[in-house]
């Protein structure tokens, strides 16, 4: 008791004598809020000791919750006007990034005056841009790929070589192979989620909207060919139904089935069947029949931000500037510790991206996500994507029970537009 | 007579073991969850595992666990006890004292309760950003210790209250402060045993609203901290697991400890 | 029961008693429930996205009134009260009957094993109904074992069967809960009223028909009110089991699993936000409870006189 008397009464002198000091260096501790303590939490904190070397009094409190946490707590702070508790940086998946942009205009920190964006993948930037100016410290890319078992196609009779330029009508063909010869599904997939819909969708350079944010759904070439794909894998029997998120990682990390195509995110699960060193390959993702369609696209990924009311503005756009977008060693560190794909694309020059990968058997897979990577078309993610993902996905029944593609169309459209009234 | 007296009882044994077998089952699952690593949880394992002081270890490293721990213990115990005395003292005051006013304001409080939460937790914040209280425990607490919940359930219950008793506590001069806390609280302690277990298991998964009041991570609650932990793109199932068995525990020990009331009978214990 | 609050004098401090009891309950409930309700009742009446907000008068009725979502999570909200809320509570009052007679062993091992399931966290219970509904999981190759089904039941993609998995997870979780309520309140039924009606021969399901349950009126009554606004605000279960709270998903297979709550929660922080739309939803939920809550008091009184 006395002695931490003592001890706060020592503490209040010292800070009373070091007040001046503080005042000078003006280092006020950076907030952050974000997701996935092995993940962002994790690469953000490396990010914090990495700038903390050149800026002594820099400290950075990294704050994790739930995704839909994050957007939850940000949501409610912004729409009550609180700035009390708010934190400097926050985390918004890019799906997310127009809606609050444009929700809450003034809330965030334009940050282009500060950032070179040229270096970034322009589909990051082209996301987080508002009336010409960029909002966000483009983060992880959800660049796509074609993960596959190399052991479970060539039971079926084919060759790596055989994975690249292919089309969905090829990659439904080898999945029917794949399960007569070795009785294990192509892929695992939610009927009741849209995720490869989007997939399918940006490989074509289309999104739900048109380049001004307008619903884009009767026609729309691209969400059409991504919807007749959709429809063939449901039909074609070559899918293992998977409940949530568990049991779809289940599915490929228990050698279930024979590949998934996702984000390369995805990567570091993939490797936690350390047991599956080397039966694995990754190709690019199979193109889709429209023109312009190319074999790259994106799921998920995003992007920093910085919040205008926060008191520390300044520091934090430093801060984001000095290791995300120029500090090319970082991004070497998180993609071995983490598996994370930055969207800097001069980070490919770097030591880890040119070595190849073991457990994929010895394969440049780090050169390939980079090509692919410039590769992802830009689209508009607009301010409805949730709205429309939703409509899609409860129609997916449909798809499977065989309604044609036009009619869904039609059903999607009459509900996204009574819905956006 | 007989035989069909143990066709009978036996039925009802086999209706209770299928019921607590159902009930139980998941929960041992979450027991198998706790011992296996994740890559054997995703597959559907069922069974023990031997991940158990793995998953453990890494609970306890990537979680402060006595800080958020004692984060929950202490608000769930200051809001049970508000709770429970602001709340029964509600329900006892609508159902004795009953007048035209107040029947009308029960009414009130009975709509409040049907109100979805969603709806106002953002004037809600507002009001503790005015007054200074976001990310602080007390913001956690404060807007359900008046709960309309535990005042409907008190003013039902005492109607049970036997009239008899506060009569000859009346004839004997008590104040009716008096027969409330040294009369009605010990005769209904079967009811107040039941209120216990319901407001200190609601205040300790309460969710939404600490996550929303509750900014930084050394005001956390364990069940905000699991929710983190489960969100990962790759989540560590077998950490959450270890999560959900520790943050179980002190419900359990409070069933435990409360349940004795219900055994106990109440009518002719009391003088 | 004002017997002794007869004289004029007595009657005021009848009275003043009776409000210094509800007083500090009052006080929060105004400062924490009526203040903000009446604000975001005011909110119901605006319109636009996140803070841009701008007054719409009825804008929004008229909004909810052409929305097809809105009818599809009412109608799947009220199929899940109508046939959840009575299953549950009869169990839940068989059970507490059951397990307060004196001669069943281990009772308090049975009451703790019925009564687990309420404290189970919400994402263990959520990953786990996942994992036992999945199409090759545990309750499909039981059911197939006893020889109950031939073809595994498609939980996750067929709306009726999703809606039943959602039903037997609420049941699950929700009937201990109210289990506890009815067995504290068994402890203040008078024992001897039971030994009488035993001497006279009454046999068991008389007496709790005839006895215990007129007598757990006051609380059977609470629980249907409490089970019915909690099955209206039905929002755990279906976000986190279907995966409905999820940024890409449905609620459920062709949204058979959407609720009004989901949907309050959606338009606040999936879609769009548009706080005074969801808000308006919100007071739908408190009309439609009100209006049932009214007929169950009604009817309670009704045959109590």
């Amino acid at each position: 008791m006395n002695f931490s008397k003592t001890l706060r009464r020592g503490t209040l002198a010292f800070a009373g004598a070091s007040l001046l000091a503080i005042v000078t260096a003006q280092a006020a501790e950076l907030t952050v809020w974000c997701w996935d303590p092995n993940f962002n939490v994790a690469i953000m904190k490396e990010a914090g000791d990495r700038y903390a070397k050149t800026h002594p009094d820099f400290k950075l409190n990294v704050v994790d919750f739930a995704k839909v946490d994050v957007e939850q707590k940000l949501q409610t702070g912004l729409a009550s006007g609180v700035s009390d508790g708010m934190p400097d940086i926050v985390l918004i998946e890019d799906y997310g990034a127009q809606k609050y942009l444009q929700s809450f205009p003034g809330a965030f920190a334009p940050l282009s005056d500060k950032v070179d964006y040229s270096g970034f993948a322009p589909y990051k930037v082209q996301l987080a841009t508002l009336d010409g100016k960029v909002y966000s410290m483009p983060f992880d890319s959800g660049v796509t790929g074609f993960y596959y078992r190399k052991d479970y196609i060539e039971a079926a009779g084919y060759k790596p070589a055989d994975m690249q330029d292919l089309t969905w009508d090829k990659y439904i063909e080898i999945a029917k192979a794949v399960e007569a010869k070795t009785g294990h599904k192509m892929l695992a997939l939610d009927p009741n989620d849209a995720g490869y819909v989007r997939i399918f969708m940006q490989s074509a350079g289309s999104w739900y909207f048109d380049k001004d944010g307008n619903p884009n759904i009767l026609d729309n070439p691209g969400l059409k060919a991504a919807l007749e794909v959709e429809q063939k894998i449901l039909q074609a029997g070559i899918y293992k139904p998977a409940a949530g998120w568990a049991d779809w990682v289940g599915a490929f990390t228990s050698g279930d089935v024979a590949s998934v195509t996702t984000g390369v995110w995805i990567t570091g699960t993939v490797k936690s069947g350390a047991d599956q060193k080397g039966k694995w390959g990754v190709a690019p993702i199979p193109k889709l029949d429209v023109p312009g369609a190319v074999a790259a696209s994106n799921l998920g990924g995003s992007s920093w931000y910085v919040l205008s009311g926060s008191k520390a503005k300044d520091e934090a756009i430093d801060f984001l500037n000095e290791i995300y977008a120029k500090d090319i060693d970082f991004y070497q560190k998180i993609l071995v510790d983490r598996g994370a794909v930055g969207s800097l694309l001069a980070a490919r020059t770097g030591t880890a991206y040119s070595s190849n990968d073991e457990f994929f058997g010895g394969e440049p897979i780090w050169q390939n996500f980079s090509d692919w990577l410039s590769k992802v078309p830009s689209v508009n993610y607009g301010v409805f994507t949730n709205e429309v993902d939703s409509a899609i996905a409860a129609h997916l029944p449909d798809l499977a029970k065989g309604t044609s593609v036009d009619d869904v169309l039609k059903a999607v459209d009459a509900q996204v537009k009574s819905q956006l009234q | 007579m007989n035989p069909m007296r143990t066709l009978r009882s036996a039925g009802t044994y086999a209706f209770l073991g299928v019921m607590a077998f159902l009930s139980v089952f998941p929960f041992l699952w979450m027991a198998f969850g706790a011992t296996n690593p994740t890559t054997d949880i995703v597959k559907g394992k069922v069974g023990f595992g031997d991940a158990l002081s793995a998953n453990a270890a890494a609970f306890f490293t990537q979680v402060n666990v006595p800080v958020v721990f004692w984060n929950s213990l202490k608000i769930a115990i200051l809001q049970t006890l508000i709770t429970l005395l602001v709340s029964s003292m509600a329900g006892y005051g609508f159902e004795i004292f009953r007048s035209r006013n107040k029947e009308r304001i029960y009414n009130a409080i009975l709509l409040t309760l049907m109100v979805p939460f969603a709806a106002l937790m953002i004037p809600l914040f507002m009001m503790m950003g005015k007054a200074g209280l976001i990310n602080t425990h007390v913001a956690v607490l404060l807007p359900f210790v008046g709960s309309a919940f535990i005042i409907f359930y008190f003013r039902q219950n005492t109607k049970s209250f036997p009239h008899e008793l506060r009569d000859a506590a009346r004839v004997d001069g008590l104040k009716e402060w008096q027969i409330f806390f040294l009369i009605y609280i010990p005769v209904m302690r079967s009811t107040y045993a039941a209120a216990f277990i319901i407001i200190f298991m609601t205040a300790w998964n309460n969710y939404l609203w600490p996550l929303i009041v509750l900014q930084s991570n050394e005001m956390k609650t364990i069940t905000l901290v699991i929710s983190s932990l489960g969100s990962a793109y790759y989540p560590d199932y077998g950490v959450v697991m270890v999560g959900t068995v520790i943050a179980t525990v002190p419900t359990l020990f409070v069933f435990f400890a409360m349940q004795r009331q219900f055994v106990e009978g109440m009518i002719g214990s009391v003088k | 029961m004002s017997s002794l609050a007869s004289g004029p004098a007595q009657r005021r401090r009848f009275d003043i008693n009776g409000w210094l009891f509800v007083a500090p309950a009052l006080t929060l409930i105004a400062i924490f429930m009526i203040f903000p309700i009446l604000q975001s009742f005011w909110m119901s009446f605006q319109q636009g996205r996140g803070m841009n907000m701008t007054f719409a008068g009825y804008g929004n009725l008229v909004k909810l009134w052409n929305d097809p979502l809105f009818i599809q999570a009412l109608s799947n909200t009220f199929i899940f009260f109508l046939i959840q809320v009575p299953i549950m509570l009869t169990l839940a009052l068989v059970m507490a009957a059951v397990l307060n007679n004196p001669a069943i062993r281990f009772r308090g091992l049975f009451r703790t094993a019925i009564f687990l399931p309420c404290v189970t966290s919400l994402v263990a219970y959520s990953v786990l109904f996942k994992s036992m509904f999945v199409t090759d999981g545990i309750v499909n190759s039981t059911l197939e074992t006893i020889g109950l089904i031939s073809d595994p039941i498609p939980w996750m993609t067929d709306p009726f069967w999703c809606r039943t998995m959602i039903i037997i997870a609420i049941t699950w979780r929700w009937t201990g809960y109210n289990m506890i309520f009815y067995l504290a309140a068994m402890q203040n039924i008078d024992k001897s009223v039971y030994e009488a009606a035993r001497i006279d021969g009454v046999p068991s399901i008389g007496r709790f028909a005839f006895l215990t349950v007129p007598m757990l009126k006051p609380v059977i009554l609470f629980t249907t009110v409490t089970s019915t606004i909690g099955t209206l605000q039905l929002f755990d279960e279906v976000a986190n089991i279907t995966g409905g709270g999820s940024a890409g998903g449905a609620a459920g297979p062709s949204n058979s699993a959407l609720t009004l709550s989901l949907y309050i929660y959606n338009l606040t922080f999936k879609f769009m936000p548009s706080f005074g739309y969801a808000a308006l939803v919100s007071y739908v939920i408190v009309f439609l409870v009100a209006i049932l809550a009214f007929i169950q008091f009604y009817l309670a009184r009704e045959s109590d006189r």
